[in-house]
């Protein structure tokens, strides 16, 4: 269903390209051809800098370490052993790589102020200019409130949460059993709740 | 169903991933607990909120080149490291005296007698071909000097040695036909094939080769000096590493003509290394 939605607007043999099943895909990267790497990144670079920009906050990055995903990805296409998990073996990668650098790096806080132009470019203008800014301003809270969780629920957070992946993928991507997931889950949420309460009635109305 | 349950399970109930026998129940007790019904509409609201999250990230045609650019980035520098490496092993195996100098002599001759090998290898098929049309003339010519059935010896250095004579048989009935004939043979089966594919024809005559020596090694390792044996025991493995290495290459970069003649060098230097060993047992 996501991949239909992402095919429209797109030309008949793009979209026929796109169609190509995960496994296809690898076995066609892992024999040299470029284009079945870049349709591997078509599909899976916005999950995948998104995923990493919620675990370590600042965008130069989250691309850098998307970067470094996608290249260690093709380093070692030969080593997936389940190609039907492309995007959950993706997202293990990304996980690591996001760690690895928190690991070595002070998180600087990134806090995006009310004035931030970044944010401003990012909204899509349908919005009413109130909402825009509602949007913008929200979108900084969660920011920081994703910022000051920890490590673990950070990320079962953000996976479960903004990715809608299942606890089975989860586990596989993280390593930790589902009850322990489902703890730091609950956790995490609570903290998030606290963290954006004031936003919860405030002209969401849909 | 009481609030302490509901509770446990509404997070998995909201996320869809209850089962109905579980989720019946919290469906039930929400429609009659405001307060249970309050926290869904909380949670159900904060998922709304979450959905409106603006990233201050994007996926742009400059990320895409970035990767792009490195992965050729490693790519070269992979094909390069693996090649020195290549070089560095090939060029240890070759340039060493590794063995004692009595082995020398021997080399050389062992050197001139897997060329026979492997030329009869890669040639059979032509030979055999040749043979089974010259057969007939030889037969329609009268009794043959080597007993009339050459094709049915295996491939030993011995039969390399003999190979003249059929096709001086063929000269006796052809005068003007034999050199000539066989290389338009050995053109037309290039024509045929792809480089690829005669690589990997050389490549399943050598291991034939090699699964052949390797076959009367095992049966002779007894017989070997000790020390000798752990020689040739650690040149198979370089051997073996730089097979394993060089096919890799070649699989990543099939036209790699450098990658190619490293693999069929590293192949001949294996069947070298059997045939000394061959020839030391029998020493």
């Amino acid at each position: 269903m996501m991949e239909a939605i992402s095919l429209v607007g797109q030309s008949s043999g793009r979209v026929g390209t796109l169609m190509n099943s995960s496994e296809e895909l690898i076995a066609r990267a892992r024999r040299g051809e470029d284009e079945a790497f870049r349709l591997i990144f078509d599909r899976y670079g916005r999950p995948v800098i998104s995923f990493i920009y919620d675990m370590v906050g600042q965008r130069d990055l989250a691309e850098e370490l998307t970067q470094e995903t996608f290249v260690r990805a093709y380093k070692n296409l030969n080593n997936m052993r389940d190609e039907t998990k492309l995007s959950t073996w993706l997202f293990g990668i990304a996980k690591n790589v996001a760690r690895e650098s928190l690991r070595y790096k002070h998180r600087e806080t990134d806090k995006v102020g009310i004035d931030d132009d970044r944010v401003i470019e990012l909204s899509d203008g349908k919005l009413p200019p109130d909402r825009q800014l509602l949007d913008k301003e929200l979108s900084g809270v969660i920011k920081d409130a994703l910022g000051a969780l920890d490590e673990d629920k950070r990320v079962v957070f953000t996976l479960k949460v903004f990715q809608q992946r299942s606890y089975e993928e989860i586990a596989q991507i993280t390593g930790s059993s589902i009850p322990k997931l489902k703890t730091d889950l609950h956790r995490a949420r609570a903290e998030m709740r606290r963290r954006i309460k004031p936003y919860l009635g405030v002209g969401y109305e849909v | 169903m009481k609030c302490e349950e509901c509770e446990v399970l509404i997070e998995d109930y909201a996320d869809g991933v209850l089962d109905q026998k579980s989720a019946g129940p919290v469906r039930e007790h929400l429609a009659s607990c405001t307060s249970c019904s309050a926290f869904h509409q909380e949670w159900t609201r904060e998922q709304e909120i979450y959905s409106r999250y603006q990233r201050d990230v994007e996926v742009t045609p400059l990320l895409w080149s970035s990767i792009e650019a490195r992965i050729k980035q490693e790519r070269a520098g992979a094909r390069d490291g693996m090649l020195a490496r290549l070089r560095i092993q090939l060029g240890g195996l070759f340039a060493g005296p590794r063995f004692s100098p009595a082995f020398a002599a021997a080399l050389v001759v062992i050197a001139i007698a897997i060329t026979v090998v492997v030329m009869t290898l890669l040639n059979s098929s032509n030979q055999r071909e040749q043979l089974a049309g010259t057969n007939k003339n030889v037969a329609s010519a009268g009794p043959t000097a080597e007993g009339g059935n050459p094709s049915a010896k295996p491939p030993t250095p011995d039969a390399g040695r003999k190979e003249p004579e059929p096709s001086q048989s063929v000269a006796i009935n052809a005068p003007t036909e034999p050199a000539p004939k066989k290389i338009p043979a050995a053109k037309l089966v290039a024509a045929r094939l792809t480089p690829d594919q005669l690589v990997r024809e050389a490549e399943q005559k050598y291991l034939a080769a090699i699964s052949m020596l390797s076959r009367d090694v095992n049966r002779h390792r007894s017989q070997l000096d000790p020390i000798m044996l752990a020689r040739f025991d650690a040149a198979l493995g370089d051997i073996d590493r730089t097979i394993k290495d060089t096919r890799r290459v070649v699989n990543d970069n099939p036209g790699d003509p450098i990658a190619l003649q490293y693999l069929l060098a590293a192949y001949s230097k294996k069947v070298d290394v059997l045939r000394e060993m061959t020839a030391g047992s029998e020493n």
